[in-house]
């Protein structure tokens, strides 16, 4: 077991503050220490762990219109080189991809929950780290919750987006905030993406930058982050979201994944 | 919760302030070693930077541009750019140069940036920077740059900015006007910036291909396709032009060819090297791999004097001027030059050769004077059989411009091409109308072989002197004769019979070519002293009565020609050409006789000849119009009997009708098949002989089923005064195509033609002979109705059946060594066999050598294992297995491919197997076959095979031989399909097309796209989004509706779009063959269309890596064209890959 003694470092924020462009306010939160529960660090070559993950397969737009086709094809997920590799492949028009979550496998209630990513790009691409209410088979979207501690359009390389849907604020009036850099992006080298999560706040990270905290409080309905949630990990091509590919959108894209870690908080 | 939001604030303020403060202090420290060039990012943000100046281009309309105040994107102005409308007085494009005077140091952005928009939507020719009106050695340009009338931002990134640490050149534009109209271009904003969300940036050479050149040493060439493509902070992918002074290129045999900083390739020696190139630490996609094949031959210094030469391009005269050398004609010219030097002798060098022109109007050349035009060519590259190369020679004629109506002639050069020798062509301009404003000559490309050449002394001259002199008119036209006249060895009014060698290397001086003279190809025969001629087949001219010749010459005074018998005594008998006549077209039409006065027969032709010997040694001579020929009146009906056949071994003989052999019994010579056709017997010279008048077409049906596999040849005799067409099948009772026509050719009319058919000639359809029970005539393809005689109709096989092999399997092609995995051949390494026979075979291996080649026999044959072990084969990356295998008994082949899985070893739950079996194999043949491995669709893993089992039937009871047994990958390879989706087919009325397989209209139901009775594989892919049906040929795959039978008279054409992955080559074929049931359960009749590697007609080529459309009428197939009971169509085709789409009949 690993453990985290996580303190934001003062001088790290400092140095950071001026690349800040859209989260123009860096927040402090209180210490927490965490202890590690949970964790793949995707370093056996072939499929993902199948005691970890399950696929979900298909197409059909996922609700959003999205273009792709999940497989489970190694050409569109595998692990590789110490890496989860998520990989959009444009056939001709037609696009597949993959999505795998923990459903069934592992779901928790509170915690962090991190993962080390560098991600694709190019109109259209839409990749995403974030989770959804365990409860989901018995309790409809929205209200079984969902927590989206990262998403990207591969149109805006330097943006990514953390959100919450529930009951009265799902979809296009999630609760939700960017952060961005002011001369980078994020495909180019690997950064750390992470939501604190307790029981009256979820807490987004970038790196260890805090950039969002949201509270009942900031909701525009009911809090339903009470219970366990299970993680999931995609690449999806086009749809409401991002928008659609265009012919100047390379292909194939792939988000890496270098590890996924939950840690629950040691009071 | 914003709580501590200020204090943050002023802190990060404080942190950013020292480290400013600190990076200056570490600048000024630079400085001071440096001596750097200002940083000066602003190019032009409301009116020019420091230093900034502006100059037009040269032919541009200077005063395009202009500052605005009025619009602008922000501040106070813009630049305004008016590109004018084409023939603009003042200039014909808009363009210029922002440079300074003082360089500036830009190393520390990574992009030119600027607002643009228009006054129309438009796409900008070229924008960029590092033009500095002089080296502009690091030119980054971005082509058309799509501009529309809302402002917008565009990014021209720096490709490796350390380096640009001296710029002039901050800006440069060049537009044109837009479909002839001009509009206004603004742009502002202009300047440097450090945006750091450009990224992935991918240097390549060559537009990122992986290009190779033929060259010899001394060479020089250009590496082109320069470019970078980046992604924007758009996430957008853009590319532009750069420089080669961004990249590094390197030679990986430095020994063969060096490259220089600007790309420059200089050949220095023999051999192969790759060209590669880096930039900003990037290795660039694409490369150039210069192969030289050495030293380079100077063309022949040509001999003619000066004064009677005009030279367009040669190093021994002074060249008249020349337009270009290279028209580069749009759209359709691939060609490319990359013309060279070596000591001092420049020569043109055509690449990627379709087509090339040369013009020289400023002025015309006058040629009046001369008679010839000459050229050297050198073909640097191997040349594929039926490479052909033509000249045309253009005037300008009496209206003294280019247009299409221009005087010209047409030469071909003579083939075969031969390459790494200079072919000298002295093309004579008698033919041209006029010649007094030469103004083009036009090489074309006439076969698929030929993909460059160097070019040299291209020169016009006057002949006379040492020079040969030609006839400036054609030969007189031969009077129209019926077909049935006439055997024409060379003739432009007859049809020549074909594969006539004319230069058999008989040890001649002559040199022979064929010239056009006025239009009319003639045959020369230069430096003549003897020359022969060999027939494609022996000719029977008994039935002929004079030989035709016509020929002109200036110097020969004594010709004989004689033709040749192959048997007999004499065989020859040389009768001389009398008179003689110099400088006009003599003709001479000799009867036979006085070839057969001598004793010598005309039964058998097979060579000619003419010789010169008794008078001046060597001469040049023409020749046109060669031919024999019989004064019409020519016999309705034969008045000798058919030959009779040779005395054979009954059961080497299946006879249907013959009076040397037992005829079968009970056979219907006149089954009714609605055919006009009258069926008689009558007696010629006392022989039984079957006449078929008012012949179309005519069946026979046999009283029982024959299998003909133990048989070799048909054999038939047939005389006709009129048929010009007329083909023959078996008909099997069982597979698919059920039958299939063969040509009795040649039909030489009024004598009896006797034709020895191999039935591998019906064989190669994939039809069978094991149950054939029917036969038929069909006529409609020439002369219908017409009537023939007919005799001895029989099978037989050439005395006993071999019982071992005779000759050697056939040689594998040449392949890769990467691409082929080889158990046992003689033409790739071989991997270690561990066990030819296991110990749990039931055969008996015995290791034979069969002319000369090894191989391995098998007999007692029931199954045999061969194994690699424990070190076993990995074919995951091969697409076929191939085995030769010769049997004078076997009744089925099978074999069985065994994969030890993961581990490598027998057992372990992991092995997988699959076994491919072959009916009925041809016998005391090589049959070679082609097996995808997607046919043994129960290995599922390929990468540890260690056994490979072969299995005959009768058990225990065959002998096979088997050679070349080898695993490899196609060319093709697999995932190589089409990019975009086949074109999509016109929007039609319901009732006016008949769809299988498209999405523009509603399908018909198909019962199968792949037949259980074909050996081709189908798969549904997608490309572009678009659905296609990619078929993996083993010889045929049968699309069968015959469930969903359709009646399609109505409709009146037929469209197919196909796309290829193969390299197409001569011999590759593409079938298409439409069954009809006529309301019957099987084939009745059908209508075929052959696509092969040219243009055929009104047919397109097989072409690799395009969609061809084949849309054509009906008509255009051969055969029945009966299809109101269609139920089937099958493709063959010798390609491994075929992708359809859009399969429809409409009207």
């Amino acid at each position: 077991m690993k453990s985290l003694s996580h303190i934001i470092n003062l001088r790290t924020i400092l140095i950071m503050a001026p690349m800040l462009l859209i989260a123009g306010c860096v927040e402090k939160q209180a210490e927490r220490t965490y202890t590690l529960v949970w964790e793949d660090e995707f370093d056996a070559d072939g499929a993902p762990d199948d005691t970890k993950w399950v696929f979900d397969l298909g197409g059909g737009g996922w609700g959003n219109a999205e273009l792709q086709t999940y497989t489970s094809n190694p050409q569109n997920v595998k692990v590789e080189d110490g890496a989860l590799m998520i990989t959009a492949v444009n056939n001709g028009g037609s696009f597949t991809s993959a999505r795998i979550k923990t459903q069934g496998k592992f779901e928790q209630a509170y915690g962090r929950f991190e993962a080390r990513i560098k991600l694709p790009w190019g109109p259209g691409i839409w990749p995403a780290f974030w989770m959804l209410g365990a409860d989901i088979e018995t309790n409809p979207w929205p209200q079984c919750g969902e927590i989206d501690i990262m998403e990207y359009r591969g149109q805006q390389p330097n943006l990514v987006h953390g959100s919450v849907h529930g009951p009265g604020y799902s979809g296009g009036a999630a609760i939700t905030k960017s952060f961005g850099f002011a001369n980078d992006r994020f495909d180019l080298e690997y950064h750390t993406f992470a939501v604190e999560w307790g029981e009256d706040f979820i807490a987004y990270y970038v790196d260890d930058n805090l950039y969002q905290e949201i509270n009942p409080d900031d909701l525009t309905g009911e809090w339903v982050f009470d219970h366990p949630f299970f993680i999931i990990l995609n690449v999806a091509v086009g749809g409401s979201y991002v928008g659609f590919p265009t012919p100047d959108t390379p292909f194939p894209q792939t988000m890496y994944v270098d590890w996924v870690r939950v840690y629950r908080e040691v009071l | 919760m914003e709580k501590n939001k200020y204090s943050f604030s002023l802190i990060a303020l404080f942190a950013a302030i020292m480290l400013v403060w600190t990076v200056s202090c570490t600048r000024d420290f630079d400085e001071l070693e440096l001596a750097k060039f200002p940083a000066i990012p602003e190019v032009f943000i409301d009116g020019f930077s420091a230093g900034l100046n502006y100059a037009a281009f040269g032919g541009s309309k200077v005063t395009a541009f202009d500052v605005d105040n009025e619009v602008r994107y922000s501040g106070s102005s813009s630049m305004k750019i008016e590109i004018p409308d084409a023939g603009d007085p003042l200039g014909a494009y808009a363009g210029g140069v922002y440079f300074t005077s003082v360089a500036r140091d830009l190393s520390s952005y990574d992009a030119l940036t600027f607002w643009a928009k228009a006054s129309k939507a438009a796409t900008v020719d070229l924008v960029g920077f590092g033009n500095d009106l002089g080296e502009s050695k690091y030119l980054v340009s971005l082509r058309g740059m799509k501009v529309n009338s809302n402002w917008k931002k565009y990014i021209i990134p720096i490709p490796d900015p350390g380096r640009l640490t001296a710029e002039k050149g901050m800006f440069y534009y060049s537009e044109g006007p837009e479909d002839g109209t001009g509009y206004t271009l603004w742009i502002d904003e202009v300047k440097f910036e450090k945006l750091g969300t450009i990224a992935h940036k991918r240097p390549m050479i060559l537009n990122g291909n992986n290009a190779a050149e033929s060259a010899v040493n001394g060479l020089t060439l250009q590496v082109g396709g320069l470019g970078m493509a980046v992604n924007l902070p758009t996430g957008i992918d853009q590319t532009v032009e750069i420089a080669p002074a961004w990249f590094s290129f390197a030679s990986s045999n430095a020994n063969v060819a060096e490259v220089d900083s600007q790309g420059k390739v200089k050949v220095l020696a023999e051999g192969s090297t790759k060209i590669t190139a880096t930039s900003g630490g990037k290795e660039a996609t694409g490369s150039l791999t210069v192969t030289s094949s050495g030293d380079f031959t100077h063309a022949p210094q040509p001999a003619a004097v000066p004064e009677d030469v005009i030279s367009i391009f040669s190093n021994a005269y002074t060249n008249v001027p020349v337009d270009f050398y290279n028209g580069y004609w749009e759209p359709y010219q691939t060609t490319l030059s990359a013309d060279f030097e070596v000591n001092n002798d420049n020569v043109l060098y055509y690449t990627n050769f379709n087509f090339v022109g040369i013009q020289f109007t400023s002025p015309p050349v006058d040629a009046s004077e001369m008679t010839h035009l000459h050229m050297d060519i050198w073909i640097p590259n191997a040349v594929a059989p039926g490479s052909r190369l033509q000249v045309k020679i253009v005037d300008m004629g009496p209206d003294g411009s280019l247009n299409g109506t221009d005087p010209s002639i047409i030469y071909e050069i003579p083939g075969p091409l031969a390459s790494k020798s200079w072919i000298s062509a002295d093309i004579s301009l008698a033919g041209l109308g006029s010649k007094t404003k030469l103004a083009q000559i036009i090489l074309e490309n006439l076969g698929t072989g030929l993909t460059g050449f160097f070019l040299d002394n291209v020169y016009l001259y006057k002949g006379g002197g040492g020079t040969v002199t030609g006839p400036e008119v054609a030969a007189p036209e031969p009077p129209a004769r019926s077909a049935s006249d006439v055997v024409s060895l060379f003739s432009g009014a007859y049809t020549n019979l074909t594969g006539t060698d004319f230069n058999p290397n008989w040890g001649q001086s002559t040199v022979v070519s064929t010239e056009d003279i006025a239009g009319n190809s003639t045959l020369k025969y230069a430096n003549f002293n003897y020359q022969g001629t060999v027939l494609a087949s022996q000719q029977d001219l008994t039935g002929m009565q004079f030989l035709h010749i016509d020929m002109w010459t200036a110097d020969a005074t004594a010709v004989g020609v004689t033709p040749i018998n192959a048997s007999g005594s004499p065989a020859e008998s040389l009768v001389s050409l009398t008179p003689i006549v110099a400088g006009q077209w003599n003709s001479y039409d000799i009867p036979l006789t006085a070839f057969t006065s001598s004793g010598m027969s005309l039964n058998q032709v097979f060579q000619m000849k003419f010789d010169g010997q008794a008078g001046t040694t060597p001469s040049n001579i023409y020749l046109d119009n060669i031919y024999f020929y019989k004064t019409g009146g020519g016999a309705t009906e034969p008045t000798v009997a058919a030959p009779t056949p040779p005395a054979r071994d009954a059961a080497s003989v299946v006879s249907l009708f013959s009076g040397a052999y037992t005829n079968l019994t009970g056979t219907d010579f006149n089954p009714n098949w609605g055919q006009s056709t009258v069926v008689t017997t009558v007696d010629i010279a006392g022989n039984s002989t079957l006449k078929y008048a008012n012949f179309n077409y005519q069946g026979t049906a046999l009283s029982s089923q024959q299998d003909l596999t133990g048989m070799q040849f048909l054999h038939i005799d047939m005389w006709t005064a009129d048929a010009t067409v007329v083909g023959v099948t078996p008909i099997n009772a069982s597979g698919s195509p059920a039958e299939s026509l063969v040509s009795l050719t040649p039909i030489v009319a009024g004598q009896w033609n006797s034709y020895d058919i191999p039935l591998t000639s019906f064989t190669s359809s994939g039809m069978s002979l094991n149950q054939v029970f029917q036969m038929k005539f069909d006529g409609q393809a020439g002369q219908n109705p017409s009537t023939i005689y007919l005799d001895n109709i029989y099978f037989y096989s050439t005395g006993p059946a071999p019982t071992e092999p005779a000759a050697a399997a056939p040689t594998p092609p040449a392949r890769t060594a990467t691409d082929v995995i080889s158990l046992f051949s003689n033409a790739y390494a071989n991997v270690a066999v561990s066990s030819w026979r296991t110990d749990w075979s039931v055969a008996v291996l015995e290791e034979v050598n069969i002319a000369g080649n090894a191989a391995k026999k098998y007999s007692g044959l029931d199954y045999v294992g061969i194994e690699t072990t424990p070190t076993t084969i990995d074919a995951s990356g091969m697409t076929h297995v191939h085995i030769d295998v010769w049997s004078a008994d076997i009744t089925s082949f099978g074999l069985k491919l065994v994969d030890f899985g993961a581990d490598g070893s027998y057992a372990g739950g992991d092995d997988v197997e699959h076994q491919v079996n072959f009916a009925a194999p041809a016998k005391g043949v090589w049959v070679s076959y082609d097996i995808p491995l997607s046919n043994f669709t129960g290995l599922a893993t390929k990468a540890h095979l260690a056994q490979y089992i072969l299995v005959g039937q009768p058990a225990g009871a065959t002998t096979i031989w088997i050679d070349n047994f080898y695993f490899y990958k196609t060319s093709g390879g697999t995932g190589g399909g089409p990019a975009a989706a086949a074109p999509t087919p016109p929007a039609r009325n319901v009732g006016d097309v008949v769809s299988f397989f498209s999405n523009a209209y509603a399908n018909v139901t198909v019962d199968s796209w792949s037949a259980v009775w074909d050996d081709s594989d189908v798969a549904d892919l997608t490309v572009a989004g678009d659905a296609v049906k990619k078929y993996t040929f083993t010889n045929f795959a049968g699309i069968d509706f015959s469930n969903h039978k359709l009646n399609v008279s109505a409709m009146t054409h037929f469209h197919l779009d196909i796309w290829t992955p193969d390299d197409v080559v001569a011999g590759d074929v593409l079938t298409i063959k439409c069954v009809d049931f006529g309301g019957g359960s099987t084939e009745a009749t059908n209508f075929i269309l052959t696509v092969v590697h040219t243009v055929t007609g009104s047919i397109p080529a097989l072409e690799k890596g395009k969609w061809i459309s084949i849309d054509l009428p009906v008509t255009a197939f051969s055969g029945t064209l009966t299809r109101s009971d269609l139920a089937q169509i099958v493709l063959t085709s010798n390609l491994d890959e075929l992708y359809i789409d859009n399969l429809y009949f409409y009207k």
